[in-house]
């Protein structure tokens, strides 16, 4: 039986209208506030302020945060292949899954700030250490999700494939590696935002372009307005990377239930 | 038959069992008496502590290689990113060139299945998209695609409703006269039993042993209105004392 939906389906304009207004009115207080108790600029520019800038400077602004979404994505799919590859390997032996998985959560808990100095030193202030603080900070989340998808599997489907005389690889590509893609699109969401955060992390220590070196030098130079519109190209760069990769979960889990509800 | 483990579970104990070619034969007991384990020995899933299992005269590893089997569970276990009919299709194609059925007949071969199981028009629906009686026919279509000599089926309609497990019953046996498999059905339904099968095992509680085996008197094709045959009630009131646990039994 076809599941009716349960809720009905709100048109796009009752769903999104009440986030709109309260953004608009949001900004309209700010503009107020700012203008009426005379906040110095760069403590709290007015929203017309920073639209100013960014008016003014946004091919600058797009070019550095599209250099930082390079360096992301370049990071995101390193750190995502590995996981999953790890993932995969854990499944099919034990002994290294032992061995590596706790270092993996030692890893986890350094603190990326912590490393990225010391990567930069090692790797120069160039796109390299940017890719690889990306890749570190998405590599455990999708090590997690995926090995848990991989094990996820009912002992019944285990014994179907067994009558079958199924080979390790059939197991594996027919039964495990579908089972794990929500798992796996689950994480790689959250591996989409945090590999922008970081990329920038990389450029805060030491880097000549991207949106990280924007947001450092306009805080130096107490630049607020620009600072702010860094802040929001990053946020917006960040946020399409997220929709993209939901993009492709939606076409990849096709089958109905398939997505875990987020 | 005994599971490691402190203390170590004794399922099954002093089974000597002889199952004839083509006959349905259904093994009932209290839940937890090994019905199940004895059915993963007969698969080759489990190995024996002592004792021997003989398939067609082969160990039950060989006539699993042999693809000998074909198993329904008691969840339909669909692989919820293929269809209906992928589902039915998805063990000729994962056992390729050892499946007795070529791979270029499977489809036909897998819409027909699912017409028996009455899924007609319900071939590109995902198992998502179907009701659980919907979903165990198909798995019966899976089980029965590369047409394996014995099916094993663990308690598949005990999850149902009981008026969707009587129409499966009947659908179960008309599928069955079409292509004469022999059947080890595990329930714990006396009526279930005696309504399908040749003969029923009946076993105790645990350490499961074989407390008798009864001849069912009815003649095929099974009708529903056999179920109120006087023979019919006699054997299920038999059975029902014999399964009768003393309360002790309960307690542990």
């Amino acid at each position: 039986m076809v599941r009716k939906n349960a809720r009905q389906a709100a048109s796009p304009l009752t769903e999104w209208l009440p986030a709109l207004i309260l953004f608009l009115s949001t900004l309209i207080l700010w503009e107020g506030l700012v203008r009426g108790l005379d906040v110095p600029r760069y403590i709290l520019p007015s929203p017309s302020e920073i639209g100013a800038v960014i008016t003014q400077r946004w091919q600058d602004l797009v070019r550095q945060v599209a250099w930082t979404m390079l360096e992301a994505i370049g990071g995101f799919l390193l750190g995502s292949i590995l996981a999953f590859l790890s993932a995969s390997l854990f499944v099919h032996a034990r002994l290294i899954e032992r061995s590596m998985y706790p270092w993996a959560i030692v890893l986890q808990t350094v603190p990326i700030v912590a490393i990225a100095p010391l990567l930069t030193i090692w790797l120069g202030f160039g796109t390299a250490p940017k890719v690889v603080i990306a890749a570190i900070v998405c590599f455990f989340p999708v090590l997690v999700n995926t090995t848990r998808g991989l094990r996820l599997v009912s002992a019944q489907a285990l014994e179907l494939m067994q009558i079958l005389s199924a080979s390790r690889w059939q197991l594996y590509i027919r039964l495990r590696v579908p089972s794990a893609m929500p798992f796996l699109f689950t994480s790689l969401k959250v591996a989409a935002s945090l590999s922008v955060i970081g990329a920038i992390v990389g450029e805060f220590t030491g880097a000549d372009r991207g949106i990280g070196y924007v947001v450092v030098s306009a805080a130096y130079r107490l630049d607020t307005p620009l600072l702010f519109a860094g802040i929001v190209f990053s946020s917006f760069a960040a946020v399409i990377f997220f929709l993209l990769i939901s993009g492709i979960e939606r076409i990849l889990l096709f089958w109905p239930g398939a997505r875990i509800e987020d | 038959m005994v599971f490691p483990g402190s203390p170590p579970v004794i399922a099954l104990q002093d089974i000597s069992l002889t199952i004839r070619d083509k006959e349905f034969l259904a093994i009932v007991g209290p839940s937890g008496c090994g019905k199940s384990t004895l059915l993963r020995l007969v698969a080759g899933l489990l190995q024996p502590t002592e004792g021997e299992i003989v398939v067609h005269s082969k160990h039950p590893s060989q006539a699993q290689r042999d693809v000998e089997f074909g198993f329904v569970f008691q969840d339909a276990v669909l692989f919820p990113w293929l269809t209906a009919l992928q589902n039915v299709i998805l063990p000729v194609e994962i056992l390729g060139k050892r499946s007795p059925l070529p791979v270029q007949e499977v489809e036909g071969v897998a819409r027909q299945l699912l017409a028996d199981v009455r899924l007609h028009g319900f071939e590109a629906h995902y198992p998502e998209q179907l009701s659980g009686g919907m979903r165990q026919r198909v798995s019966l279509a899976r089980a029965l695609v590369y047409q394996p000599s014995t099916l094993l089926m663990d308690e598949p309609f005990g999850a149902l409703d009981e008026i969707t497990r009587d129409s499966l019953n009947l659908l179960l046996l008309e599928v069955w006269e079409k292509n004469r498999a022999t059947v080890i059905f595990v329930t714990h339904s006396i009526s279930e039993a005696l309504f399908l099968a040749d003969r029923v095992v009946v076993l105790s509680p645990r350490p499961g042993r074989i407390t008798t085996i009864v001849d069912v008197p009815l003649s095929r094709p099974r009708t529903f209105d056999m179920r109120f045959l006087p023979e019919f009630t006699f054997l299920a009131a038999e059975l029902r004392k014999l399964l009768q646990l003393p309360a002790e039994v309960y307690e542990s």
